[in-house]
């Protein structure tokens, strides 16, 4: 039996198709990172970064308070829109077990970014970013990064670039609202 | 034939493919093939390059307003036979973003150039000559920002031989014409 010349065409268009098809699917999970929908709903990754005075701070010290993770650089400015909301936001519940955390991805100095922090007023813990933390949270392509945490440490929602002041209240009461706070010592 | 076909489809998948992978989501700055300059030994030439922001994006100008923001720099890497003099920039537009309405920063949309005046040694011999650099940059769009990238970027330069000097026109004796 003789076969068709056109049976090579239509093979070689199935598999263009189809690693079409794949690639696409792959470029998709990968610029959405693994993040999405992979790491909401599960534990926080745990880290241990230092603070701008030199000391080491851990994620895993806030158990029990709901934690507002902030991925951001001092040459982003759609972060220092965001920063005078969380100095608020951070007055306004901490007191209810919150807090904010601010990760600063910059390459230079930890003091430009003591500097940066000190003219914006900032009332919460900046820590100094590492490749290996940005990694663990999906790979961080875009500033700002916002992640919300409940009490238990689990990663509730997270936030790509910048967002209206009430989408951070919302996440905030979410995430003070979910695990169980830590009882203070009697 | 039907190979060529085939090797085509899959050539043409892998293209489409990188177009969106180098597409919009990946904020980049092109630079466009650098025209060769013809410089003549010892003297200097300017030498432009054209740059392309993608829509959508901006990327600070050489001079942003703030202190904290990345400006866009122009490295050209040393050369033996080649000077890299003064490195000129466009100025940058003042535009606001929707992320903050009120603060206008100093950018480049779209297309720009920067111009690198070069000046070949008098001692150099004649050629074309490859110089290499990175353009560094940062870009935000609307709503969010990207880490700092470095774009390599490459011209030619073809040095000319430069005109003999003037020939000294050697002290004359009278002549008797007869």
């Amino acid at each position: 039996m003789k076969r068709s010349p056109l049976v090579p065409f239509f093979t070689a268009l199935i598999v263009a198709v189809m690693l079409f098809a794949a690639l696409r699917f792959a470029h998709n999970h990968r610029a959405q990172g693994p993040a999405n929908g992979q790491l909401i709903g599960t534990q926080a990754p745990d880290f241990e970064l230092q603070t701008l005075d030199g000391k080491t701070m851990k994620l895993s010290d806030f158990r029990g308070k709901a934690v507002l993770l902030n991925f951001w650089a001092t040459w982003c400015e759609p972060c220092k829109v965001e920063i005078p909301w969380f100095v608020e936001l951070q007055k306004q519940y901490g007191a209810q077990g919150f807090q904010i955390v601010g990760v600063a991805m910059d390459e230079d100095s930890n003091e430009e970014v003591a500097k940066f922090a000190q003219k914006m007023s900032i009332n919460y813990p900046i820590v100094l970013g590492k490749e290996s933390v940005e990694q663990s949270y999906g790979g961080v392509g875009v500033l700002p990064v916002t992640f919300f945490v409940d009490r238990d440490g689990k990663l509730i929602a997270r936030e790509f670039g910048l967002q209206s002041r009430s989408v951070f209240v919302d996440h905030i009461n979410q995430a003070m609202s979910q695990g169980q706070p830590v009882q203070a010592p009697k | 034939m039907k190979m060529l076909v085939a090797n085509a489809l899959l050539l043409l998948s892998a293209w489409a493919w990188a177009q969106d992978d180098f597409g919009p989501k990946t904020p980049a700055v092109q630079m466009a093939p650098a025209p060769v300059v013809t410089a003549v030994q010892g003297k200097s030439a300017t030498v432009p390059l054209s740059f392309r922001v993608l829509s959508g994006y901006h990327i600070n100008s050489n001079h942003p307003k703030s202190e904290f923001l990345i400006p866009t720099v122009l490295k050209v890497e040393a050369t033996t036979d080649i000077v890299i003099g003064k490195t000129t920039y466009p100025d940058g537009q003042d535009m606001t973003f929707p992320f903050d309405p009120d603060e206008p920063l100093n950018v480049y949309t779209g297309d720009f150039k920067v111009e690198v005046l070069v000046r070949p040694l008098l001692s150099v011999q004649v050629g074309k000559y490859v110089v290499r650099g990175t353009l560094k940059y940062q870009a935000c769009d609307n709503s969010a920002c990207y880490p700092p990238k470095q774009l390599p970027i490459s011209f030619d330069v073809k040095i000319a031989k430069a005109p003999p000097p003037p020939r000294k026109n050697p002290a004359q004796s009278p002549h008797s014409h007869s």
